[in-house]
């Protein structure tokens, strides 16, 4: 499978490549093959990826890439061709209809692949987030409510439409909107806010993403220093907001 | 001594300012010592929120009428101020009295404050500067010179956006017109240089360095800039990054070199990892190919390990500060001393007297356990400590209080991949952050997140190298006596 990390030098400041990392050595653990391939603008991107990967940046870089993606044209393509795109931050936000840049709140129409649109919020949001998501099954695992921890660091607000459905309920943090909800998904595209890098932090996020890729079930893959670093997280988040 | 260095008369305070100073002082410590024994921390946080709110205009007041050299960037500040103020002792001679500096990093309005508070009649203040604080020391201080060392991502959860920065300090030099300072700037970083566009006047400072990842656009028009190999001096040290032809392709290797993607998850190694390395860097040159914006042409360059002087001769720096990038940090501060007049032998003898400033590269007893101290605190900032690592085990110590930034993403920007084969023991309150970063680079790592255990767990006749983040940086200081 080719995991694709789209434009780091535009879309990287957060350490998102980590979500990249953390899939392909998912992959290599479980003894599959896995390649990582980072694209910058001026190469073509892969027509052929699983997974493709967008990251946070600025919004001069944000113009940037919706300019060069769009001309390139393969992530469009692969997307329906049913490949899975994973954003975060700034990278949900271009894949949506429209955002927002600079002091003057300039609108610039996204790659329109996720039916969100993004405004300038009050109050930017920044701080570690706990969310729940609605996982189906997972690497083996039944289905159930999973918590999902990261940071989140973002001036936008993001609104659904009636082609998206929310990723997550908002336990402590802003998300989308401040409306309870985090992320949208849309078919095998799914944004989201928390950095950490979120797959990092949420490994049974890393491993639905490659299961809808590969279209088949994954062995569950026990990691306890993960797993510790997930109650850490969790119990300092709450702790915090009392 | 050089005529340049004609002594200044710093304001005298009126009887009412100095009251009021005194007053607002005594009222902060009185506040820190609250906040120590209520063990809500060091206290100097509320000791500065105190007297700046008793006494605004402290800073201002302090700064009146005194020769100011100042100091901001990214990383590299405190270091820079060190061998700036030291090369600034050495022209002064026996009247070295005359130098005031803030040498322990406290480097917001208070601290500054705080530092000149000190010494009411030197009359030369080298001071280290806070991005944030840049814009109010040139409109406040009427600095004559000021080094622009670097710009890169750095506490996101603060900043935001690394160029709001810049544009701060492009607004404030232009409001300073002619009347505005020296900039002594890094040619070879795009924020900087686009900063100093409305200096009165800049000299540039080419440096090679490791970390270009936050310089992809152009700050003036947000098209992707271009680099192109710079020399062929450089070529030589990083035979494959020059040797690959084509801009696009030169570009990407730079942008490999300083986020090796590559390396950390196919085994494809960025072109200019190998010259980086050497400590040569990658050198290229940028420009943007959409508007005029690029790379100046500069007065001092840096060159494997040598600083090349405006008149072409190349000089040794033979510091006791390690890493190619104090070299360059070097550099800098050398132009900073020439806008003075002072003579690069004589800046070079002062600097090379600077040894641990504010406990960097310290070597310190912790009970059995020798370590050698470092400080990092962003990705640009631990691209260059992990290349002075020397032992093996190695300590790495991680916060994320606000000082250190509360967001610890950027562990995924670090190439711990360099790490394998080593032992890694990961301290700190968020050590379990970094374990789980190692683990997924595959380099074998233990957890301890008290310091003082994790120091006792590598005990041994051997030195061992620490690098940590601010805070626990400061922690250490602290248990090796050394603050």
């Amino acid at each position: 499978m080719k995991i694709c990390l789209v434009y780091q030098s535009l879309l990287g400041i957060y350490g998102d490549r980590g979500n990249a990392m953390v899939l392909r050595q998912r992959l290599a653990r479980r003894g599959l093959p896995a390649e990582l391939v980072a694209v910058e603008p001026g190469d073509a991107v892969p027509p052929d990826g699983g997974v493709y990967l967008l990251g946070g940046g600025e919004d001069a870089a944000q113009v940037s890439a919706v300019k060069y993606l769009r001309q390139d044209g393969n992530l469009a393509r692969a997307v329906a061709d049913g490949a899975v795109l994973f954003a975060v931050c700034a990278g949900y936000q271009i894949v949506g209809r429209s955002f927002t840049v600079g002091d003057d709140d300039r609108v610039v129409e996204g790659l329109g692949l996720l039916d969100v649109e993004t405004r300038r919020g009050d109050e930017r949001a920044v701080g570690e987030i706990l969310s729940t998501w609605q996982a189906g099954p997972i690497a083996g695992s039944p289905a159930g409510p999973t918590a999902i921890t990261g940071f989140e660091n973002h001036g936008g607000h993001t609104f659904l439409g009636d082609g998206a459905s929310p990723l997550a309920r908002v336990e402590i943090g802003v998300g989308n909107n401040g409306d309870g909800t985090e992320g949208a998904v849309q078919g095998r595209v799914i944004g989201t806010y928390p950095h950490g890098p979120v797959l990092a932090r949420n490994p049974a996020l890393a491993d639905h993403l490659l299961e809808l890729a590969l279209g088949e079930a994954l062995e569950p893959l026990p990691d306890p220093e993960v797993d510790e670093l997930r109650r850490q997280r969790v119990a300092a988040i709450r702790a915090a907001r009392r | 001594m050089p005529a340049d260095l004609r002594r200044a008369q710093p304001a005298e305070l009126t009887l009412g300012q100095r009251a009021r100073l005194r007053l607002a002082t005594l009222a902060g410590e009185a506040a820190a010592v609250a906040s120590r024994a209520a063990n809500k921390g060091s206290g100097a946080s509320i000791k500065g929120q105190v007297l700046t709110r008793l006494c605004p205009d402290a800073f201002a007041w302090l700064l009146r009428g005194r020769r100011v050299l100042a100091v901001s960037g990214t990383n590299g500040k405190t270091t820079t101020t060190h061998l700036l103020a030291a090369a600034v002792a050495e022209a002064l001679g026996d009247q070295a009295d005359r130098l005031v500096t803030n040498a322990d990093g406290a480097n917001l309005r208070y601290g500054i404050a705080s530092a000149l508070s000190q010494d009411r009649r030197a009359d030369i203040a080298v001071l280290e500067t806070d991005e944030r604080v840049v814009s109010d020391m040139i409109a406040q201080a009427r600095p004559e010179v000021l080094v622009f060392l670097n710009f890169s991502r750095d506490q996101l959860d603060r900043h935001h956006e690394i160029k709001a920065l810049g544009k701060a300090w492009r607004a404030a030099l232009e409001r300073a017109g002619q009347a505005g300072p020296v900039v002594v700037g890094n040619a070879s970083d795009p924020l900087v240089v686009w900063s100093a566009q409305t200096a009165a006047r800049v000299v540039w400072v080419d440096t090679p360095g490791k970390w270009n990842a936050d310089s992809a656009l152009c700050p003036a028009c947000g098209a992707v800039l271009e680099r192109v190999a710079a020399d062929t001096r450089a070529a030589q040290g990083c035979a494959e990054a020059g040797g690959s032809a084509g801009v696009g392709r030169t570009r990407d290797e730079a942008a490999a070199g300083a986020v090796p993607v590559g390396e950390a998850g196919t085994g494809e190694s960025g072109g200019g990892e190998a010259a980086s390395e050497t400590g040569l860097g990658p050198s290229t040159s940028w420009r943007c190919p959409e508007c005029p914006l690029a790379q100046p042409e500069a007065e001092y360059r840096v060159r494997g390990g040598e600083i090349v002087l405006p008149d072409g001769r190349a000089v040794v720096p033979g510091l006791r500060v390690p890493g190619s990038f104090n070299v360059s940090n070097a550099a800098l501060a050398l132009a900073a001393a020439a806008a003075l007049g002072i003579d690069p032998d004589a800046a070079l003898r002062g600097m090379r007297r600077v040894e641990a400033p504010a406990g960097r590269f310290a070597t310190a007893r912790f009970g059995a356990t020798t370590a050698r101290l470092m400080l990092a605190k962003n990705p640009a900032g631990w691209a260059e400590a992990i290349a002075l690592l020397e032992s093996d085990p190695v300590v790495l110590a991680i916060d994320s209080v606000a000082a250190d930034g509360k967001d610890v993403s950027w562990l995924w920007d670090v190439d711990y991949e360099q790490l394998a084969g080593r032992r890694v023991v990961c301290t700190g309150p968020r050590a379990q952050d970094l374990a789980v970063r190692l683990g997924y680079a595959d380099v074998s790592h233990t957890v301890a997140p008290d310091l003082a255990e994790a120091l006792a767990g590598v005990a041994g006749p051997a030195t061992v190298d620490v690098i940590a983040t601010y805070t626990p940086f400061q922690k250490l200081l602290k248990m090796a006596g050394l603050r």
